[in-house]
């Protein structure tokens, strides 16, 4: 279970403080759509959520486990095995392949190669862009590279997902598959947690954090 | 949902992490590799000329010649006798000894008295210590070997005939050629001492560090009422002069090789660090995908530690093969010394690049990239 309590940021010591007190528990198996306009702090969220940045007051509860007690390394691990990430410029490594890019965080989980080579090419069958795993990100469209860090963030089937205006830059049939894909992963028991500000993704959410 | 620590990275996932990642940026890999090769070579060039004329005079230091004590008895109180030369040989620090008496000219009694006067030295201890038998077999007691270049002033064709003084003849039973340091025998005769009573001692040394200690042994052997009795030529001096040149050829060696090693590895550490910078992104990436610090550290080192080790092993090469061009190949273990040296600088250089990149907050990097 994810839980934020009473939590407050600020870049500054003493400055102005984004979402101050916040608490909130998000859904198990469902879809959060974080929203808000420009500069509330939705990216910020998920940064602390996904033990990235240590919030300036309150706590992350991940499973009873409060975040800030941990040691880096151990929120590394956290990450690795039950963290997965989609960014808003999906963030794929130029110089490597597309099947390269969606194994990364199972290397740094210590993951079975073999078995994670195959876990990637399913899901990039499910995304519809298989034939594409040799191919480099440049060689792709926006909407397939977004569709690929849909599946690096699910490769290690994550209890959480944290995904950062994972349409922003999308058509809205691309935005469909990226947003029908998350609520699959939600629907085998992830937790997604969206940040955006598009009405289409707040729609199909399953709930909703206006911040 | 566990704490508890990942299995993290595997040691062969994270080197393969590395080498991928090194060919796939090609530039600076290559950069880094170039440093280091650049490095191997000037350091071959330079220091290890200098290690080369260095290991020449630690040779020469070694010779015989610079090891050997001259111990004259001046006034032939008969102070080096036969058993003094065996109780010489049997000190550790001694490497052989032998005694000749003063020298009688001897003429071939072929060519008569009117014949080339020629030096011949009775010769207490092992003849074979002094000279190398060439021809013929070695002298009993009352027979001669003669020294090739003098064989010639003798008119004596091999080991035959027979050399003379006043009412005394030696049959000449072969020819040889002086060891290393003692080339002055080569022009005259040698047999074995009668008297067992030398005038002159030579003592060569195990190493030209105990020349003084063997010096001192010595002349406690001999125990002469006064010192005066005894002429005393040391390879101290020499050898202390020797030492002192090889020390200095060492200190300057060692002083460039630290500057080149430097020089290297400040642009090591440049490149590493421009690496670093213009792959912020994707240093924030795999940290926001789990990859731990000292995971990101260790990349970063061994990304640069691969390129290194081809380097070292391009640029040992190509310097080893310039060097034995222009005749002053170092020794062996200075060639590896200088691959170790530049991999291990090079990549030293690396960390605090690695330090930097693993410590960076990702969130920044992420958003700034």
């Amino acid at each position: 279970m994810l839980e934020v309590r009473d939590l407050s940021f600020s870049y500054r010591r003493g400055g102005e403080e984004l979402f101050g007190g916040l608490t909130h528990t998000f859904t198990h198996g469902a879809v959060t759509a974080v929203a808000g306009a420009s500069g509330r702090g939705k990216s910020t969220l998920l940064y602390i959520l996904g033990l990235l940045l240590r919030p300036s007051r309150g706590v992350v509860a991940i499973d009873g486990l409060c975040g800030s007690d941990l040691t880096d390394l151990a929120r590394s691990n956290l990450r690795a095995l039950h963290i997965g990430f989609v960014f808003q410029d999906a963030a794929l490594d130029p110089s490597r392949t597309i099947l390269d890019a969606i194994i990364e965080p199972a290397l740094y989980s210590g993951s079975n190669c073999s078995k994670t080579t195959s876990r990637a090419l399913d899901l990039l069958a499910q995304l519809g862009v298989q034939h594409r795993a040799s191919h480099r990100p440049g060689q792709i469209s926006g909407g397939q590279a977004q569709r690929v860090a849909v599946c690096r963030a699910l490769i290690n089937d994550p209890a959480i997902v944290l995904a950062d205006e994972p349409t922003g830059n999308l058509d809205r049939e691309n935005a469909e598959t990226v947003l029908d894909e998350l609520r699959r992963a939600a629907g085998a028991g992830t937790t997604v947690v969206i940040a955006t500000h598009d009405p289409f993704v707040i729609d199909r959410a399953d709930e909703v954090l206006a911040l | 949902m566990k704490s508890e620590p990942a299995p993290g990275m595997r040691p062969t996932t994270l080197l393969r992490e590395a080498l991928v990642s090194a060919v796939a940026r090609p530039v600076p890999t290559a950069m880094v590799a170039i440093l280091v090769a650049a490095t191997c070579l000037v350091t071959l060039l330079t220091v290890g000329r200098t290690a080369g004329a260095e290991a020449q005079v630690r040779e020469r230091l070694d010779s015989a010649g610079a090891r050997m004590l001259v111990i004259t008895d001046i006034h032939g109180q008969g102070l080096l006798n036969g058993a003094l030369v065996a109780s010489a040989a049997s000190l550790s620090t001694v490497e052989s000894s032998f005694g000749v008496a003063s020298p009688l000219d001897v003429v071939s009694t072929a060519q008569g008295r009117g014949g080339t006067r020629t030096p011949m030295w009775q010769l207490v201890g092992d003849l074979e210590t002094a000279v190398a038998l060439t021809s013929g077999r070695w002298p009993e007691r009352g027979e001669a070997i003669v020294g090739e270049a003098a064989a010639a002033g003798l008119g004596l064709d091999g080991p035959v005939g027979s050399v003379e003084a006043g009412m005394s003849y030696w049959p000449v039973v072969g020819t040889y050629i002086a060891r290393d340091s003692f080339s002055e025998l080569d022009d005259g005769v040698l047999v074995p001492a009668e008297s067992g009573t030398a005038r002159t001692l030579y003592v060569v040394a195990t190493s030209a560090d105990v020349a003084a200690k063997t010096q001192s042994q010595m002349i406690a052997l001999i125990a002469p009422l006064s010192l005066a009795d005894l002429s005393v030529q040391s390879p101290t001096t020499l050898a202390d002069l020797q030492a002192d040149v090889g020390a200095d050829l060492g200190a300057f060696g060692r002083n460039l090789l630290v500057l080149v090693l430097a020089a290297g590895a400040g642009l090591s550490a440049v490149v590493v660090f421009a690496d670093v910078l213009v792959r912020r992104a994707d240093l924030g990436r795999r940290r926001a995908l789990g990859a731990t610090r000292r995971a990101l550290g260790i990349l970063i080192t061994v990304r640069t530690l691969i390129p290194a080790l081809v380097g070292a092993a391009v640029g040992t090469a190509a310097g080893a093969v310039v060097a034995a061009q222009w005749g002053t190949l170092p020794p062996r273990s200075f060639l590896a010394g200088t691959a170790v040296l530049s991999v291990l600088a090079a990549t030293a250089s690396a960390i605090p690049p690695a330090v930097i990149a693993a410590r960076s907050d990702p969130v920044r990097v992420l958003r700034t990239a």
